[in-house]
């Protein structure tokens, strides 16, 4: 039988993974799914596990001046019902999955899962998250976009663990998420959006988000389009709707799969663009 | 093998196995809890869940790792409760139960449920029944069950 | 005495509540094994060869090999294989058990199993017919020649799941020589009927228990049987006890599934704007075996023209074969296809003709007296225009359809009109079941009702204990109703085709008016009662004439929705029924029935979505194929009005598939309605809404 580890400190959890070539589990809701073999057998692993989620150290949420900043294995629930977790990721967890699987479901497991159809990383490329990714000898900060290089592919070294998921604070006034999932809950999204924008006194576009899934192998987040369009005045940002649209229209490349189809995912995403735009 | 210590049900919980099994499994065939069943092995009709420190969880996905040191409440404890025989009225009041293979799934998510809220809207009921599938009922009727224990079991959650 | 419709308290309600009622898995025995299928992994080929590993000491294969008796699956049409010999017909098709005592160690096994295949050309077209019926009432030939406005449409229906939370199992083991095997099945009798065909034994040597059933739905019919005599097999062979139990993908990729159908309805329309006559071809998709389809089928074809009446008729139809997983029995067995076909079609003939579909559909609704598709008579009394006034009134229909005919609204509203023929189709429960049933008095004055129904949660042991109890007056704690054991039951037919609380419940009140007279305190007494067709019905199975069914059930459904224009996503507001079932047995009973039945045949026309791409199952876990939340179950209000069938316990008919068959209708006008679109094809996906609404601008 493998040995598998449950540390009782994040520092023992960097000792064993420095050490050894373990597979960290956060909540373990898409892993013991994706390893599940035959009901009452252990779930098939190739390596140890070193299990996270019990690190008390890791399940926090605190704030300063600029940053929010989220303990690894904070659970989605503690996050949903939390003061100071911003709305747009609230609104996006509240449709994710169901309770239970929320109470064991982190944002680091999402994360490193680099599900092209996760939810809660339209949050976290909109809002510009960061993370910290530790080893026993070091720590880095990475932006989330720089970190997932592809489905299920992340930058993340043998000997790293994820310790912290930092948000800047950034005012938004205009918040639109919309999930499209085959049911109305609990279910994987065909694709989702996230628009957010801060519209000013002077009816100027201060900032602007458009944060797609399940339309291409990543998230689809254009910074350079973005900033087309901050800093115009509403009436010069509706005659930008055409070239915005053109813009998403060729970055998105959705797939047909069991879910739903490519024509489907480019319309209702191209859609809901349009909605946002216009609703501003 | 790595030691494991919980509660389940009130009582002390110490076992010696490959901590990677579902919890599941641990409770079905170690601890002859047969009341969590399993429907799919995912995640997603909730037959399987148990309390874990008096929040719903799915049993089936649950390494039996993370219930260290935590609180487990099957089914089985839950039945020996107050507020289980608020419920229990209230799902035979309401007609709730037919086949009857989700229904200690949906005792758990409304213990869940009333736990963090106890007068609940409609709506919340809904969403806090969304990881638990009945095929049977069309689950108006145990929605409406959780709204009458809700309202009869005032003071206990 | 009391009204037998006031609710009691369900007879198993708290035992399931607390988790102590056990389903088969929780079954456990001494020196038991497990076994695991393994099964094909092409759609058509041959079996060329099956390397073996060697295999530990208490480790076995079972194949075709082992089969004592005759190799295939005793149902109606006999081409469904125990186990593959030479070829295999569908992906998952299972090929032989591995069986032993530790999982891992079967596990390991499989992997290191090898088959080697030679490829064949299989089909998935609707080319290769396997059984065809056709019928006609009245004389449709010239009916057509004479009224030369013809009106054609096509509807297409996809695959349902029956998607029961308690996937399918059984624990099988000797006793003596004699196998026993328990499961979770609606059927008793299929299941040993066909275990002695294959094990080619006495009648006497097999014993079936059904466990305590977690859903079922038709899915749980005949497709027990294919296991059962499986195990049977493995149980003769290695003599100890075998537990088989389904995973969920395996369970949803291999198991029976409501038919694929495409529907060609053609109709001549005469001066008066009214249907002269009705022409429909009726294609189903049997997969790879024709197991029970030419029943499915004939169910679809008496259901043509629903609850109209047209008096000139041809209709045709087939089960092909294609190289899919087989099709078999689910909840309305045909009847939510065709029901389907012929709503959209009253309502495409009206928009074709440019007249109001309500007053055309009310012109065509069938009286008492009318002769039916086959040419019977409805004999009862039909509360159509009653119930569809009181459908209209409380769900404000009419009204709705003005405001929501505006083309920018994209709100819409559906109703659909339905029946349900009650007990087997035709000569079946005669000829075929012929159901017997026997109550038993013990000294101690406890009545036992003994009877192959079972209750998979529908509640058949609360409402037939009820029957007992009032016809006896008696209490329900003096009655007992066990699971179904064929050592202790008679035959008293499958538990499907809404016959368990109209027919088995009539022989339950019949034989409790016997045991009343021949009761004797402190005696044990013995009664049996067994079915008579009533003598009016008359049924010609060759020609598909006279009475199809002994009664029917009737109901309407009205649903609202609302499409999003960004997402075309359907949001179901509402769900408004109006239902004849006779006479309730049990309110709340009768009520869950409805609501369930609502919420299945709702997602049948617009949220369950299973395809197969050459041949394998695309949505083969929970998370993939959809079935409704809480959260996307709408409230429902339902009414039930009193119609009592005088051969019904207290006047009851079926309830059980009547409240799924008007649910896609329902909701696919009202998404028509939204749209202004036609739909010809369920279900009415996001992705296909899209499609039509592009087609071109309204």
């Amino acid at each position: 039988m493998v040995k598998h580890y449950l540390p009782s400190s994040f520092q023992e959890a960097l000792e064993i993974k420095h050490q050894e070539d373990v597979m960290l589990i956060a909540g373990g809701t898409d892993l013991m799914v994706q390893h599940r073999t035959w009901s009452e057998l252990p779930p098939q692993f190739d390596k140890p596990l070193l299990f996270l989620f019990n690190l008390a150290e890791l399940k926090y949420i605190k704030k300063d001046a600029n940053t929010l900043y989220i303990g690894s294995m904070t659970d989605l629930e503690t996050l949903l019902y939390h003061n100071d977790t911003p709305p747009c990721l609230k609104d996006i967890i509240a449709l994710m999955a169901s309770p239970a699987i929320r109470y064991v479901c982190t944002l680091a497991g999402n994360i490193v899962n680099a599900s092209p159809a996760a939810d809660s990383l339209l949050a976290l490329y909109a809002l510009d998250a960061k993370l910290v990714l530790t080893s026993l000898k070091e720590e880095r900060i990475v932006s989330i976009e720089s970190f997932i290089t592809g489905p299920r592919q992340t930058i993340i070294k043998s000997n790293e663990i994820i310790k912290e998921i930092q948000l800047p604070h950034q005012p938004f006034n205009r918040v639109h998420f919309k999930k499209i999932g085959g049911r109305k809950s609990d279910a994987i999204s065909k694709l989702a959006f996230l628009g957010l924008a801060n519209v000013n006194q002077d009816h100027q576009i201060d900032t602007f988000r458009i944060v797609l899934n399940a339309v291409a192998p990543t998230l689809i987040r254009l910074h350079e389009t973005e900033r087309t369009v901050e800093g115009l005045s509403l009436e010069a940002f509706k005659h930008q709707k055409d070239a915005l649209l053109e813009a998403y229209n060729t970055a998105i490349k959705p797939i047909d799969d069991q879910r739903s189809n490519r024509t489907y995912r480019r319309q209702a995403a191209l859609n809901l663009i349009r909605q946002f735009i216009e609703t501003l | 093998m790595t030691t494991v210590k919980f509660t389940l049900n009130g009582k002390k919980v110490t076992l010696e196995t490959d901590i990677s099994r579902r919890f599941l499994d641990v409770l079905r065939n170690d601890l002859n809890q047969t009341g969590p069943k399993e429907g799919c092995g995912e995640g997603e009709c909730g037959a399987c869940a148990v309390l874990l420190d008096g929040h719903s969880v799915n049993s089936c996905l649950l390494p039996l790792a993370y219930v260290h040191n935590k609180e487990v409440m099957t089914i089985e404890g839950y039945a020996e409760t107050e507020r289980y025989k608020v419920l229990e009225e209230a799902f035979i009041h309401e007609g709730s139960v037919q086949c009857g293979i989700c229904i200690p799934g949906m005792m758990i998510a409304a213990e869940s449920l009333l736990n963090q809220n106890p007068n609940p809207s409609e709506t919340s009921i809904r969403h806090s029944l969304s990881g638990n599938l009945c095929r049977c009922t069309g689950y108006n009727m145990i929605v409406k069950a959780i709204q009458r224990a809700a309202q009869r079991g005032k003071g206990l959650w | 005495m009391k009204d037998i419709s006031k609710s009691v308290e369900k007879i198993d309600a708290k035992e399931k509540i607390s988790g102590r009622m056990k389903y088969v898995s929780d079954y456990k025995m001494d020196d038991m094994l497990y076994a695991k299928t393994v099964r094909s992994t092409q759609c058509h080929a041959k079996i060329k060869a099956i390397h073996l590993p060697e295999l530990p000491k208490g480790y076995y294969t079972v194949d075709y090999r082992d089969i004592p008796g005759e190799n295939f699956v005793k149902m109606i049409f006999e081409d469904w294989p125990v186990f593959a010999e030479e070829t295999v017909n569908y992906i998952g098709e299972p090929i032989l058990l591995v069986v032993g005592k530790d999982k891992a160690v079967i596990q390991s096994i499989i992997r290191d199993i090898t088959i080697d295949y030679e490829p064949l050309k299989p089909t998935f077209e609707y080319t290769k017919s396997e059984v065809h019926y056709h019928y006609t009432k009245g004389n449709p030939k010239p009916i057509f020649d004479k009224h030369n406005q013809h009106i054609e449409y096509t509807y297409k229906t996809g695959y349902q799941e029956q998607a029961y939370i308690e996937p399918q199992g059984f624990i099988a083991y000797l006793e003596g020589e004699r196998i026993v095997l328990e499961g979770s099945i609606q059927a008793p009798y299929y299941v040993k009927n066909a275990v002695v065909n294959t094990m080619a034994c006495e009648a006497d040597a097999i014993r079936v228990i059904q466990t305590t059933v977690g859903g079922a739905f038709g899915g749980k019919e005949e497709f027990p049987s294919v296991m059962g005599c499986q195990l049977a097999v493995a149980v003769h062979k290695i003599k100890q006890p075998i537990k088989l139990i389904y995973e969920r993908e395996e369970d949803m990729e291999v198991t029976t599934k409501r038919h694929p159908s495409k529907i060609v309805m053609t109709a001549a329309i005469d001066s008066n704007q009214k249907i002269a006559g009705l022409h429909a071809r009726v294609a189903l998709d049997g997969g790879a075996y024709v197991g029970l389809s030419s029943v499915v089928l004939s169910r679809a074809m008496i259901a043509a023209t629903n609850a109209y009446t047209i008096d000139h008729l041809d209709i045709e139809g087939d089960v092909y074969r294609t190289h899919t997983v087989p099709n078999g029995a689910f909840r309305g067995f045909g009847a939510p296809q065709m029901i389907f076909a012929i709503e959209m079609f009253m309502h495409h003939i009206a928009h074709t003709l440019k007249i109001d579909p309500f007053a055309f559909r009310m012109n065509h609704l069938a009286k008492q007296g009318d002769l039916t598709s086959t040419s019977g008579t409805f004999r009862d009394p039909i509360l159509m225009p009653e119930m569809i006034k009181k459908a209209c009134d409380i769900s404000n229909y009419h009204e709705k359809v003005k405001t929501y005919s505006d083309p920018k609204v994209r709100k819409g509203i559906g109703m659909s009109w339905f029946f349900h023929g009650c007990g087997f189709t035709g000569s079946g429960e005669a000829k075929h079941i012929n159901a017997k049933v026997k109550l038993k008095k013990d000294d101690q004055d406890v009545v036992h009702l003994l009877i192959a129904a079972v209750d998979m949660g529908q509640g058949a042991k609360t409402t037939l204990m009820k029957v007992a109890s009032h016809v006896l007056e008696i209490p329900l704690s003096q009655i007992r109703y066990a699971n179904p054991d064929t050592d202790e039951v008679p035959d008293s037919g499958p538990t499907v085709a809404s016959r368990t609380a109209m027919i088995v419940g009539g022989l339950v009140a019949r034989a409790s008016k016997q045991l009343k007279a021949k009761w004797a305190k402190g005696k044990e007494v013995v009664v049996y009662e067994q079915y008579q067709q009533p003598d009016y019905v008359k049924w010609d199975e060759e020609t598909f004439t006279g009475d199809a069914y002994p009664a029917y059930s009737w109901g309407v459904n009205i649903v609202e929705v609302e499409v999003d224009k960004a997402t075309y996503e359907v949001d179901v507001k509402k769900c408004w029924s109006v239902y004849d079932i006779g006479k309730s047995l049990d309110d709340l009973v009768v009520l869950g029935q409805a609501d369930g039945g609502a919420a299945q045949g709702i997602a049948y026309g617009y949220l369950e979505v299973m395809n197969h791409k050459d041949g394998k199952i695309q949505q083969k876990n929970m998370t993939d194929y959809i079935i409704p939340t809480a959260v996307d179950m709408a409230q429902t209000e339902t009414h039930f009005i009193e119609n009592p069938f005088a051969l019904g316990p207290y006047g009851a008919k079926g309830a059980g598939e009547l409240t799924l068959v008007g649910g896609a209708p329902a909701v696919a006008l009202a998404i028509e309605m939204a749209i202004n679109k036609h739909i010809t094809k369920i279900p009415v996906t996001p992705e296909f809404i899209m499609e039509l609404m592009q087609n071109d601008d309204r």
